[in-house]
This record gives structure tokens, C-alpha cells and sequence, in this order.
């Protein structure tokens, strides 16, 4: 193959390339349909509430420090 | 500790690094728009999955286990048979039609009826050399890369691309008159 006729096989490529490019619209559409949109809670977002409600329940069922000093 | 938001930029870093080397290597072995664009998708899904696997690898290895999906994906599908119909209405359609799209002014229909040959031309050469071809140019990627990816000697890669252009600029008689 000839420089010139090399240049030109590229040129042509470039072209048919760019026709087949993913596009940037079908690149997002794609990526939405796997990341969901209302992915605004951390994965460990129920495990963290779960700890913090324990924690609420702990201290509120925990006998107060006077009741316990009243209590010994 | 990560959290969902996390997790969707570390997959989008991924999608964003990798998705034209995956579509140009499904427009290679499947031809069809429509099944590359969904086999991308299936691809991707599976890196979303099993993102804390994927998501530290370092680049090569994450490309490499990007493309055996891809290729586990491309043979699932070629067993269905819907890539192979795909791949040969998608070829059948494009040199019926390629020419009846492109119309306008001369030079734009003279490209169309080169991009029409050079299509046909291409659809005529092996798999591997038109997987090789669609991913370094579609997709932008090194012979290195490609070899990477589809865990071939770059080499083999360069050989096959020197081979389907010597094929296309035959095709399109780009040997003897040069033009």
C-alpha cells in the first residue's frame, strides 16, 4: 500500500469509526439504566440507623446514674 | 467506609475509561448497533455488580476482566444465535442501504458510496481481524492494549491489522490508483 493510499484508508476509517462511536446520549443512557437515579443512600445506611437506634434504646432503658447510686 | 454515591462514581470512572474499547470490540464481533449497544450494557451491569472486585483492580487488570466478560458475553450470545442474525441483517443492511442514506452534494455522496465499500469490505474480513480493526479504531485502543484485553500478543494484534487493511485498501482499490 502506497503513503498516499494509507492516508486515505485512514481518512475513510475515521469516518466509518466515528459512525460507529458510542455516543455520548447512549453512553449516559446506559449508564442511568445501571446506576440508578435515587441512589442517594449510602450502601450502609441501614446498618448505621440500625446502630443508632440501638444506641437510643440502650440509653434510654439504661437506669439513670442516681437511681443506680440510689439502687447500691 | 463507601457509600452508594461513592460506589457510582468509582463506576462511572470505570464506564467512562472503558466504554468505547468494549462497544468498538462488540461492533467487531456482532455488527449490530442495537445488540453492541445492549451487550455493552449486560457488560457493564456485571461490573456494577461485583464493583467492589472490580473497582481496585489496577487498569490492566481491570480491562482484562472487563473483556472476559465481554467475550463470555459475545460467545452467550453468537450460542443464541441472536448475534449471528444480528451481525449478518446488520451487514446485509448496511450494503443495501448505506448509499440511499448518504445523499446531498456530490463529495457527500462519493464518501457515502467509499464508506458503503469500505463497510461491505469489512464485513468481509475475518472476525479476528475486524475485532482488531473496530477496537484500534472505534475504540481508540494500542495494539498493547488490545492484546491486554483480549490476552493475545500484541504482535498477533499488529499482524491481524496489517492484514485487514491490506484486505480493505485492496477493496477499495486504494492500491493502484492511490487515491
Amino acid at each position: 500500500m502506497t503513503g498516499t493510499a494509507g492516508h486515505h484508508l485512514d481518512q475513510l476509517l475515521a469516518v466509518w469509526a466515528q459512525t460507529h462511536r458510542l455516543t455520548d446520549a447512549d453512553a449516559e443512557r446506559i449508564r442511568q439504566t445501571i446506576v440508578p437515579e435515587d441512589l442517594a443512600l449510602p450502601a450502609t445506611w441501614w446498618s448505621d440507623f440500625n446502630s443508632k437506634v440501638s444506641e437510643v434504646i440502650a440509653r434510654a432503658t439504661a437506669m439513670p446514674a442516681p437511681a443506680v447510686a440510689a439502687w447500691t | 467506609m463507601t457509600t452508594g454515591r461513592d460506589d457510582a462514581a468509582v463506576f462511572t470512572r470505570i464506564f467512562d475509561r472503558h466504554r468505547h474499547a468494549v462497544h468498538a470490540y462488540f461492533i467487531g464481533r456482532v455488527s449490530d448497533p442495537e445488540l453492541a449497544r445492549d451487550l455493552v450494557q449486560e457488560t457493564f451491569l456485571r461490573v456494577w455488580r461485583r464493583l467492589s472486585e472490580v473497582g481496585p483492580l489496577p487498569d490492566g487488570q481491570q480491562r482484562a476482566w472487563i473483556f472476559t466478560v465481554a467475550r463470555n458475553l459475545a460467545i452467550d450470545s453468537y450460542r443464541t444465535g441472536a448475534a449471528r442474525q444480528a451481525a449478518e441483517d446488520a451487514l446485509r443492511h448496511q450494503a443495501t442501504t448505506r448509499e440511499t442514506t448518504v445523499a446531498g452534494p456530490h463529495a457527500q455522496a462519493e464518501l457515502g458510496e467509499r464508506l458503503a465499500r469500505l463497510e461491505a469490505a469489512i464485513g468481509q474480513l475475518p472476525e479476528d481481524q475486524r475485532v482488531a480493526l473496530s477496537m484500534t479504531t472505534a475504540g481508540g485502543m494500542t495494539s498493547r492494549q488490545i492484546g491486554e484485553a483480549l490476552g493475545e500478543p500484541a504482535g498477533t494484534v499488529r499482524y491481524r491489522l496489517s492484514q485487514a487493511r491490506k484486505q480493505l485498501a485492496a477493496a477499495l482499490d486504494l492500491e493502484e490508483d492511490g487515491a
